[in-house]
């Protein structure tokens, strides 16, 4: 067991490398650290710490320490008073954890220096301490009881068990009743009857006042009744006179209701009427001026489709179509048959003066006189003399008269 | 309902709504149609006609608020060969997003069955009868496409008998654009003509090469463009034009095809864009705007006198008012007395009144001095009293300065003299005359102002509006007045 002295703080556990790295593994949560530089600002999330183990049940022990390195066999349970992980002594210094991220070089260096003191106090007691020699070689040394009474030395603590039983246990007896002790002297008395008053003539006022109240009262009954009545039939008559005139009202109400329905309809009516006279009106003016507008419609009608050629004189086309493509064949025919005649007269002639151009040729020869025949021959034989006795001259001179006949009467 | 103790009085929407939706050229029309197919059940027909909506178009023009019917072209045209149809025909149907219909497309077409025979005809190298013809154009130009978009028709009536066998099939086209040259130029120009296979246009050596390069590889010089044969159609072509010229007189246009492409085009578009003159009823609503001394009250009143309508002067109006002491004269009295100008509303209630008069109604009104600035003409439109010829006299500001600084009075006699174009007779005369004091030069000039500030948001107002060289001789602006009051109004494309 530790005594006082040494300060407790609470280990960091798993990383941290220590007195304590020796203890099992245990479920621990860490507190926040907190440093002592104000500059520091990092919020880390504040989970509160907690430990828990299963439980265990506490094996043997020795009743006596070992030497000094004993303590390093690893502990399996803790002792809260005795863990060095709780923070003991004063709290209102900053708290500082001991295996922090960055440990303050203040820190590291004051335990750096409470290491080094611890050390060099314990190289200072083992040097003051004084032990026994070391055996001379061959030797053992060995524990000897030196007391008076030998005392056996075993690691087994005597443990004794000690019991002890209650009583089972009964049911409380009921409170019993609480009379007070009687105090004080009893006395009676007793009276007769007619020693203190006498019924009747008491009674009297009683009575009247009584009755008198009473009548009163059935008198006061009897006029509310009365009034009552006397109001109702008030109220009755109030209420009659009230539908009468309810009544009445709503006789008017009707009447005037019928009434504006009447006007409405009335109105309606004669709006109605108004709108049919408008629009007959309209019809008419519609109709008239419709007929008005249109009434030379069909003449001009008729006048545009004789123009654009549809109504056509029958008869007029009739001459144009039949008729007179008839009389021009019947032209053409004449003026063919006439020009046939004129041709025929053409080559009898030229024949009959070829005929006398030959007599006449051999006739020349005896000189006999041509103007004497030619006489006979009348238009033609004046053209053929105008210019060279040749039979084509007269021809073409035919022709082309004919010619010019023809076209003048295709046209 | 008696007559006698409610007049009927038609609504004055009505007159200005059948004109907008010029409800006479579409009952014309449904009643044409219905005459020319002869339907059996003529109230499906029409029902299903007036749902087609083709016929002048309810394409509403995106340049003003009003809708603006655009003509849904029926063109035709004709011309001898080499003037340029199919160039021009093109260029149309582009314009006016139509379709092309000429007997060369008609041949090519996959859909009709007539085409078969038509082509069989062909490759036998005969002539296709008329009648076919007639057939096939009309059943191309009922499909559905034609009917929406319009049609242009080219080359086709070459006589008069195709001429006629169109017009008894109901196909009659509005526009006919006649394309005349002299012979000599045609010839020439055919002989350099060019076409391009695939797009079927036509192109010329020298007058309308194609830009692309590929183009130009691509052009063929087409069958039947020698001399010889261009002048063989070309005596054919003027045998046969009289007679298509007598079919379609009244609504052909003759246009020189001797000028550049363009200039033809140009013609062209501006004849097809026109209306031809309805049978509608026209119950005229003109409105003169124009810097004071322009001559709007001499116009109006010519123009009222010739054609009976009423003639209305707002100056002249409010003094009615005051002079007859009726309830509105009494509130514009304070301000004639003052020399203010009338507050608007009752200006416009005034007006209001007079407008909606029956003969105003029933014969037109010609107003002058109304709407003097955007806001009064919003009011008049707000009142429904809308114009539908409205005309802006431009006249330059000397000439303001010289007809108003030199007009004169006669005080005994009551006539007006003018300076310098109605001097007066004899120096006594001369001698009385007096001047108004509002035609003074500082009024004037104010008046003027007033005027240019507000003239630019009338002009915008009115967009269909005419603008009118005020300048001339009173006697041509009135007929040139007169014509636009008297022909449809132009469209604007």
């Amino acid at each position: 067991m530790r005594t006082g002295g040494f300060e407790a703080r609470v280990s960091l556990g798993n990383g941290c490398r220590g007195e304590n790295s020796q203890l099992p593994r245990r479920r621990l949560v860490l507190p926040p650290p907190r440093c002592k530089a104000a500059g520091m600002a990092s919020a880390q999330p504040a989970r509160t710490y907690s430990y828990f183990s299963q439980p265990r049940a506490l094996p043997a022990r020795r009743a006596y320490r070992g030497p000094a390195e004993q303590p390093e066999e690893p502990r399996r349970y803790a002792n809260l008073m005795y863990d060095r992980r709780v923070v003991r002594g004063s709290t209102y210094a900053l708290p500082q954890l001991p295996w922090g991220p960055q440990p303050d070089p203040l820190e590291v260096q004051r335990q750096e220096e409470e290491r080094r003191k611890a050390r060099a106090r314990k190289r200072a007691k083992e040097h003051l301490q004084t032990r026994t020699p070391e055996p001379v070689e061959g030797r053992k040394h060995i524990d000897v009881q030196t007391e008076l009474y030998l005392e056996e030395l075993g690691d087994r603590i005597i443990e004794v068990d000690v019991e002890c039983q209650t009583d089972a246990f009964l049911d409380r007896p009921p409170t019993p009743l609480f009379i007070p002790a009687k105090t004080g002297r009893d006395a009676a008395t007793q009276i007769q009857e007619g020693e203190l008053f006498d019924f009747d003539i008491e009674v009297k006022p009683m009575l009247e006042v009584l009755v008198g109240k009473t009548i009163e009262q059935a008198l006061l009954e009897v006029m509310e009744e009365e009034e009552l009545a006397n109001l109702r039939a008030h109220q009755y008559a109030f209420e009659e006179l009230r539908n009468a005139e309810l009544a009445e009202v709503q006789r008017l109400e009707e009447q005037e209701r019928r009434h504006r329905e009447e006007k409405e309809r009335r109105k309606r009516q004669q709006a109605q009427v108004l709108q049919k006279q408008k629009e007959t009106s309209e019809k008419i003016a519609a109709r008239a001026f419709a007929q008005c507008y249109l009434a030379d419609l069909i003449p001009s009608v008729f006048s545009s489709l004789r123009e654009s050629g549809y109504f056509y004189d029958p008869v007029e086309r009739d001459i144009e179509m039949d008729f007179l493509p008839w009389l021009m064949e019947d032209v053409e025919k004449t003026l063919e048959k006439k020009i046939l005649g004129r041709t025929m007269l053409d080559s009898l002639i030229r024949v009959v003066v070829e005929k006398r151009l030959d007599a006449f040729d051999q006739a020349n020869t005896s000189q006999a006189k041509v103007s004497g025949h030619t006489e006979v021959f009348g238009q033609a034989d004046r053209a053929s003399s105008q210019v060279s006795s040749r039979q084509t001259s007269v021809q073409l001179n035919m022709s082309h008269q004919t010619e010019t006949q023809e076209p003048e009467t295709k046209c | 309902m008696d007559a006698t103790a409610r007049p009927l009085r038609v609504p004055p929407e009505m007159g200005p709504y059948a004109e907008k939706h010029g409800l006479f050229q579409l009952l014309q029309n449904m009643v044409e149609k219905l005459l020319i197919h002869k339907p059996d059940d003529p109230i499906e027909f029409m029902i299903t006609h007036l749902k087609q909506d083709n016929d002048d178009g309810k394409v509403y023009g995106k340049c003003c608020n009003s809708d603006v019917l655009q003509l849904i072209p029926r063109i035709c045209i004709v011309g001898p060969p080499a003037s340029g149809k199919t160039t021009i025909a093109m260029w149309l149907c582009k314009q006016l997003d139509a379709i092309r219909v000429s007997p060369e497309t008609l041949l090519l077409e996959e859909l009709l069955e007539l085409t078969k025979e038509a082509r069989a005809y062909k490759e036998r190298e005969q002539e296709i009868p008329n009648a076919l013809w007639t057939n096939l154009i009309q059943e191309r130009l009922s499909n559905v496409d034609c009917i929406k978009r319009g049609w242009v028709l080219e080359g086709f009536p070459e006589n008069r008998e195709q001429a006629w066998m169109l017009q008894s099939a109901g196909i009659a086209p509005r526009h006919v654009v006649v394309l005349y040259a002299p012979d000599v130029v045609l010839i020439e120009r055919n002989l350099g003509k060019r076409v391009d296979p695939f797009t079927e246009e036509v192109y010329h050596t020298t007058f309308d090469w194609p830009s692309d390069p590929l183009v130009q590889q691509r052009l063929v010089e087409p069958e039947g463009v020698s001399e010889q044969e261009t002048s063989k159609k070309l005596l054919d072509y003027h045998r046969n034009f009289p007679g298509i010229f007598q079919t379609f007189h009244k609504i052909l246009k003759s246009i020189n095809a001797d000028q550049p492409c363009a200039d033809v085009f140009s013609q062209a578009l501006a004849y097809v864009q026109t209306r031809h003159r309805s049978a509608a009823p026209f119950t005229p609503r003109i409105l003169f705007c124009g810097p004071p001394g322009s001559g709007k009250s001499l116009q109006a009143a010519l123009i009222a006198q010739k054609y009976s309508i009423v003639n209305i002067c707002c100056g002249q109006l409010l003094k009615e008012a005051v002079a007859d002491k009726t309830k509105l004269g009494e509130l514009v009295k304070p301000y004639f007395d003052n020399g203010c100008p009338v507050p608007d509303n009752i200006v416009l209630k005034i007006l209001a009144d007079r407008l909606n008069r029956l003969d105003c109604m029933t014969s037109g009104w010609v107003l002058h001095g109304f709407p003097r600035d955007l806001d009064q003409a919003e009011q008049l439109e707000r009142i429904r009293m809308i114009p539908n010829r409205v005309f802006f006299l431009n006249l330059p500001y000397e000439s303001i300065l010289e007809r108003l600084a030199q007009r004169r009075i006669d005080p005994a006699t009551g006539e007006r003299y003018h300076i310098t174009y109605k001097p007066a007779p004899s120096p006594d005369i001369q001698a009385r005359l007096r001047q108004n004091p509002k035609d003074l030069e500082g009024k004037i000039e104010m008046h003027l102002e007033i005027y240019y500030r507000n003239i630019k948001d009338l002009e915008e107002f009115y967009e269909n509006a005419f603008s009118v060289n005020a300048d001339q001789d009173p006697h041509v602006v009135f007929e040139y007045i007169e014509s636009c009051i008297i022909k449809p109004l132009p469209q604007k494309s």
